[in-house]
């Protein structure tokens, strides 16, 4: 009993640190129509920022609004130097994934570079504490629920009553007719790289958290996750992303309880696998 | 075809000046005149030097067959095709080679042949995006006047406009133009794959209507004997040229017209 509570707590937390990501992945995706593969590189480069503001004492949360900024100006930079150019050579969408790959290696190489092999951890102050059964949750883990559930808000809140929002959701479903509409669809997917950017550097210091302890590529294996929960969702939908995520969380983490932990990951897969036999759309995509 | 380089001097003289009629909506119509314009894809050009005009509250139909060029000519009028020649002007500005998104800032609207609405949208929410440029007090109300003219909408605003009908869907996607109130509206074959009866009452009612509220309409057209019926004036195209033009009443009695357009002798 006691195994399955804890599991469920890991679940929690495993399943809010992939829904903020997967959030940002799939707003991301949706809007811009670029499979960023490069965005788990991007998390774990403004992790490693905000890592190094939280070692000249700042608090780990203050450093994550850094990491956030970070992730946001290096996914505006990636758009405008690397897929904008190749978008507007008509590039295929295929191409721009190979491409988002190869700038995955760069971004981690160059991670390295700065930061060496080594991983790092984050200071965090112990904080409250939440017991739940015999599980205690952790002021940090509280905490990553607590950004999760705010993300999730906020994310629901633009796009359902705010003007941006609207034009984002226009501009996924038909790019040609929100321009004749009059929406500056330029703009406004610059927009969604700099917001999606930071969700992503959020989501790479609340990662670098709940891992205690990373390094320039210790989200290689969290990206296929993100791909999971997103297309577990049906890729570019928000709320699919956090079933998704939820979904994926859990069902990693509780299976870690009956089976050998190190393959836990494997079960993300196999949850996506036989959802995509069961509705290839996604639990939410193309509702029609 | 040398006959029919006369004949737009030959259409009812003036325009037609539309009493600006009852309803909430008005257009007050801008004029088209495109002169030249050749356009198409990836450089390789569809549409060839043709020369259009639509002058305000004019009903302006573009007939012709299947792969004439008649949308590419829609698309690069509202700037979502390159133009490789000529000139878009609407009243005064000229818009050639402007974003789609300008273009309609200066007023003009555009109704896909397909894709023609925001389909993971609710209804509600194409008719609010078709308002993204209005002030936001006003979308609420410029929304009840769209559901005066489409009151079918009504009861599905809640509904996703992927699970309307063809018919519910072409009155969204006609609705969701009329949000801005555009002075010229291009409409591009608004009644393919719809039932006569429904096609009828495109053409007839709310493509007549916005004409009887000043708008000036351009509207690509399958159904040439119906709307020729609505229109002032007819620009046929071939091969992505411009191949005759006229009054309904001059090309329903070209012979060459008729074989095209309205089923040869059964005419
Ligand atoms: N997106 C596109 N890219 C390249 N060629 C296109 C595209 N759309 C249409 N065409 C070509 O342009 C020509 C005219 O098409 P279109 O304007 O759709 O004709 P119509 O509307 O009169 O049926 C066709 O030969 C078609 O294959
Ligand atoms: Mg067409």
């Amino acid at each position: 009993m006691s195994v399955l509570v804890a599991s469920l707590a890991f679940g929690v937390i495993s399943a809010s640190v992939l829904a903020i990501a997967s959030i940002g992945f799939t707003l991301q995706f949706a809007v811009t129509n670029v499979l960023n593969l490069a965005y788990a590189a991007v998390m774990t480069a403004s992790a490693y920022v905000a890592y190094e503001v939280n070692q000249a004492g700042v608090v780990v949360w203050v450093s994550a609004l850094v990491g956030a900024a970070v992730g946001a100006t290096m996914s505006y930079l990636l758009n405008r130097v690397v897929y904008t150019p190749f978008q507007r050579r008509k590039a295929s969408p295929i191409t721009l994934v190979i491409v988002s790959l190869g700038m995955t290696l760069i971004i981690e190489f160059g991670t390295q570079a700065f930061v060496g092999g080594t991983n790092v951890s984050y200071t965090m102050a112990n904080g409250p504490t939440l017991g739940v059964g015999s599980f205690v949750f952790t002021g940090a883990e509280l905490g990553i629920v607590a950004v999760a559930v705010a993300t999730m808000i906020a994310v629901h809140v633009l796009i359902r009553y705010t003007r941006l929002g609207k034009a984002m959701r226009a501009a996924a479903a038909n790019r040609d007719l929100a321009r004749v509409c009059g929406i500056r669809t330029a703009r406004v997917v610059t927009v969604t790289w700099i917001l999606s950017g930071a969700v992503c550097g959020l989501a790479g210091v609340v990662f670098g958290m709940n891992a205690g302890s990373f390094g320039a590529t210790s989200t290689d294996i969290f990206v296929v996750l993100i791909l999971a929960a997103v297309f577990l969702g049906g890729p570019g939908e928000p709320y699919g992303a956090m079933v998704g995520a939820l979904v994926i969380g859990l069902g990693t983490e509780v299976s870690a309880a009956f089976i050998q932990p190190d393959y836990k990951d494997v079960i993300a897969f196999v949850i996506l696998l036989v959802m995509l036999v069961a509705r290839p759309t996604g639990l939410l995509g193309a509702r029609t | 075809m040398a006959a029919f380089d006369s004949v737009s001097h030959l259409e009812a003289s003036g325009t037609p000046g539309r009493p600006g009629a009852s309803g909430t909506l008005r257009g007050g119509g801008s004029s088209l005149s495109v002169s030249s314009l050749t356009a198409g894809y990836d450089r390789s050009p569809i549409v060839h030097d043709v020369s259009l005009d639509v002058r305000p509250g004019e009903i302006v139909s573009l007939v012709g067959p299947n792969g004439s060029g008649k949308s590419t000519l829609l698309k690069a009028i509202v700037g979502l095709v390159d133009v490789m020649g000529g000139r878009v002007l609407l009243d005064d500005a000229d818009v050639t080679g402007w974003a789609p998104e300008e273009i309609v800032r200066a007023g003009a609207g555009y109704v896909p042949q397909v894709d023609d609405v925001f389909s993971p949208l609710t209804v509600r929410e194409n008719l609010e995006v078709g308002g993204y440029l209005l002030p936001k007090g006003e979308v609420a109300g410029r929304i009840d006047n769209v559901l005066e003219v489409f009151p079918q909408l009504r009861r599905m605003l809640t509904r996703r406009a992927a699970k309307l009908s063809g018919g519910e869907r072409k009155m969204l996607a006609m609705g969701r133009v009329l949000m801005l109130q555009p002075a010229l509206v291009a409409l591009d074959e608004p009644t393919a794959n719809l039932a006569p009866a429904v096609a009828r009452e495109v053409l007839e009612g709310h493509v007549r209507h916005l004409a009887d509220i000043g708008t000036s309409v351009l509207v690509v057209e399958q159904r040439a004997r119906a709307v020729l019926q609505i229109s002032d004036r007819t620009y046929v195209l071939g091969g992505g040229r411009v191949v005759m033009h006229g009054s309904p009443d001059v090309l329903a009695s070209s012979p060459e017209f008729v074989e095209s357009f309205l089923g040869g002798t059964r005419a």
